[in-house]
């Protein structure tokens, strides 16, 4: 649990919340998606600054040491504001992989470097299949004398044009490690790869012969670990971005008028609204029970988590697809935001596992209760 | 009345004064009054209400003890766990509250007692005519004169009432006035049931059960200072009422999700036993059913804990409606996992008899107690404060409004 107050959390999100009003708006989102490399350095500097970057992070190293509770919460807003930044990769999961090294040097750099905004993190976590399991892991690793070399392929990398440091998920016989790659170094091909949300970064690496470092003490239970806390974040980020849209769309309702009357007048909107409600309420609920419950350290928390993914995602992908039907034709251009939110919905039914995976997981969770 | 009628009395004071009284007076292995012969609901009734507590929370003047719903928690669940019989009139007992909150002095000192002490009352509102749109009974109340405010003389047809054999009153809605608009020419009336012209028939419903009845009432009688409210102020009357209604229905349905603990969801334990638990496309239509009541679960949690900090809680409201997704989903998701066998019913067929069951009871919640369809014009209108849609009939005299 985090020995964070309360007080401190809620102006932790005031001050997040303000810091995107100002820097991240419709206008300054737009050309984030447009820029080479889909992220504002300014804006990633500010978030350092108010330890955003240092949330998971242990005093310690830096950081202040915040649970999946807090950041949550603050995904909500950054998720309303459709956030593109490496926040995930870097501040998530790699903080959350580098934590649990035991070489407290090479930690105590890495983590540093995450805290202070100074660099970007990728990871390497699944292959071509994309399906954030063991089995999909592209990359074989071998050691060779003291060194260990790395061939084969990860894909759908989050922010890997910039990334400073590669954590490499490879498997090593039965085992699956994560190595530090210099994206630099010799063997290393970064592809960009084209995506349908313009916000969204993803790149295919290829390794061939490349030199990684093992990270010690960082385990399948650990990744696993890494990997539901940044489920947990985007289904908040998801939260905050579904209730976001539904806002919007309810406004639009109440001032656009076609044959003399207001369109949130028509029943046959209305209900679809009420329905809508329902889906961004539950997702608000579904992520911050798995929030809780990671902080606590449940052992209901797997279950929690996987039932937070796959609603927070299908809830997103069916309110944002409603809200451009309830807009019509204004929501069809390219200029109304709506889509954005609609695409990037997307992201939550694909990275980090699909909604079809997550129902099963929650099923066997309660199977073995 | 007893020592300890004061409202700021210890909670560990009222328990063990309310456990002393029940000692002297209660025999709870035989569920009746201490060294009486047998149950006399009646006299029991009474005893308890002297006593100040059957409706704690009312006021003093009125058989209470002006307590707070935290004292009267304490007084229910000690009366709950001894098995008395009549506790929490003041939430559960629907005619009483209605006659406690809305009545005059003079109904209230004609009817409490009785309505207290045994006297229960139905609900007269829905007609074969009016069940979504309410406002629009066309159950006639026509005013004869005579002493003590005259009478009126009902004719009509109500439907969808529960508990009507052996009701003394029934909460009746009808017209008397049809020149102003259908709203405006409504009174509720506390109306005797056991009189010539009532004629009570149990509804077959679709799911083999009985619960229901029609009234058919003709030229029966009611006096006029039954009148809850106003005189053609029956809607506004009602709104309370229905509000009290929704309250204890919705107390009802928190406590009943607090009772189910089993660990492992029933549709796992169904498809267990029909060999399903493996087949992929069941797994992942029971997942979500499972996770839709879950997340309602959440979402009442969330709403408990904002009734706790503000006060009230716009997500209570959506409980209805997600809980309608929730049973029809399930009961579909049960049918797939029969196969077959979900044509099947009757004893030797339990669980498909146990699914087609919940089938057709899941449009209890879908169509009872305001459908699907009103309830999302509820949230969007009074959460979501979009406008209603236009109503044709909304300032036309009742006369002259489209029936059928």
């Amino acid at each position: 649990m985090s020995e964070i107050s309360t007080e401190d959390r809620n102006a932790m999100r005031d001050s997040f919340a303000r810091l995107l009003a100002a820097q991240a708006g419709e206008k300054a989102l737009r050309e984030t998606m447009a820029s080479p490399h889909g992220f504002d350095e300014n804006l990633w500097k500010s978030m350092a600054e108010i330890g955003l970057l240092g949330l998971i992070v242990d005093p310690e190293y830096g950081g202040i040491g915040g649970d999946a509770q807090i950041l949550e919460d603050l995904m909500e807003e950054a998720g309303a504001h459709l956030l593109c930044s490496p926040f995930l990769s870097t501040a998530v999961m790699a903080a959350s992989l580098i934590s649990a090294s035991s070489e407290e040097s090479l930690k105590a750099e890495l983590l540093s470097s995450i805290c202070d905004g100074s660099r970007i993190y990728a990871i390497a976590a699944t292959g071509e299949g994309g399906l954030w399991t063991n089995a999909d892991v592209g990359i074989e690793a071998h050691k060779t004398g003291d060194a260990w070399i790395l061939d084969g392929t990860a894909s759908f990398v989050l922010h890997a044009e910039k990334a400073g440091h590669l954590l490499v998920l490879a498997r090593s016989g039965t085992a699956i490690r994560v190595y530090l790659v210099d994206p630099a170094t010799d063997g290393v091909a970064i592809e960009k790869l084209e995506t349908n949300d313009p916000t969204l970064r993803l790149s295919r690496i290829r390794c061939a012969g490349a030199r990684g470092t093992a990270l010690d003490g960082v385990d399948e239970t650990v990744i696993e670990a890494a990997l539901d806390l940044v489920r947990v974040a985007l289904a908040g980020e998801h939260a905050g971005g579904v209730k976001k849209i539904f806002d919007l769309t309810v406004e639009y309702l109440k001032t656009r008028y076609q044959f003399g009357r207001q369109i949130g007048s028509y029943q046959s909107l209305k209900h679809i609204a009420a329905d809508m409600l329902i889906e961004v309420e539950s997702a608000a609920s579904a992520a911050r029970y798995a929030a809780k419950l990671q902080a606590a350290g449940s052992p209901e928390a797997k279950a929690a988590t996987s039932l937070a993914a796959f609603a927070c995602a299908d809830a997103y992908r069916d309110v944002s697809a409603q809200a451009i039907q309830l807009h019509g034709g204004i929501a069809y251009t390219w200029e109304h935001p709506a889509h954005l939110y609609w695409r990037r919905a997307r992201t939550g039914l694909w990275l980090f596992g699909s909604s079809d995976q997550h129902r099963e997981t929650y099923l066997t969770c309660l199977e073995t209760a | 009345m007893m020592a300890g009628n004061e409202a700021h009395i210890s909670n560990d004071n009222l328990a063990a004064e309310l456990n002393a009284w029940l000692d002297a007076h209660w025999d709870e292995e035989r569920r009746c009054e201490k060294d009486a012969a047998r149950l006399d609901v009646g006299s029991w009734l009474g005893k308890l209400l002297d006593a100040g507590y059957s409706v704690p929370t009312w006021s003093p003047q009125w058989f209470g003890r002006g307590y707070d719903s935290k004292q009267a928690r304490v007084i229910d669940d000690i009366l709950k766990a001894r098995k008395v019989i009549g506790r929490s009139q003041d939430r559960y007992n629907l005619g009483a509250v209605t006659v406690y909150r809305l009545g005059s002095e003079q109904l209230k000192s004609a009817l409490l007692r009785e309505m207290l002490t045994g006297a229960h009352s139905c609900l007269l509102y829905s007609e074969p005519n009016a069940g979504s749109d309410l406002a629009g009974v066309r159950t006639r109340a026509e005013w004869v004169a005579g002493e003590d405010g005259g009478e009126y003389i009902i004719t009509g047809q109500k439907v969808w009432t529960s508990n009507a054999k052996g009701a003394t009153y029934g909460m009746l809605l009808a017209r008397t006035d049809w020149d102003v608009p259908k709203h405006s020419g409504i009174t509720f009336f506390i109306f005797p049931m056991q009189q010539d012209g009532v004629d009570i028939r149990p509804i077959n419903q679709i799911t083999g059960e009985s619960e229901f009845n029609e009234i058919f009432i003709n030229e029966a009688r009611v006096p006029a200072r039954n009148i809850v409210g106003e005189l053609n102020g029956g809607w506004k009357v009602l709104q309370t009422a229905l509000a009290y209604e929704r309250l204890i229905m919705g107390e009802g349905a928190t406590e009943r999700q607090g009772k189910v603990k089993s660990k492992v969801p029933p549709l796992v334990e169904l498809a267990k036993r029909h060999g399903k638990l493996q087949d992929p496309v069941i797994r992942q239509k029971m997942a979500q059913a499972i996770a839709y009541r879950q997340l309602n679960a959440l979402n009442m949690k969330r709403a408990k804990a904002e009734i706790i900090a503000n006060g009230s809680s716009s997500l209570m409201s959506l409980g209805k409606l997600a809980m309608s997704r929730i049973q029809h989903g399930e009961a579909r998701v049960a049918a797939d996992i029969l196969g077959p066998a979900s044509l099947l019913d009757g004893p030797d067929f339990q669980d498909s008899a146990e699914m087609n069951f919940d089938s057709a009871k899941a449009y209890m919640n879908s169509i009872g107690g305001g459908s699907d369809q009103i309830q999302r014009n509820i949230i969007s209108e009074r959460i979501l404060g979009l406008p209603r849609e236009i109503e044709v009939d909304r300032n036309m005299p009742f006369r002259e409004v489209k029936s059928g």
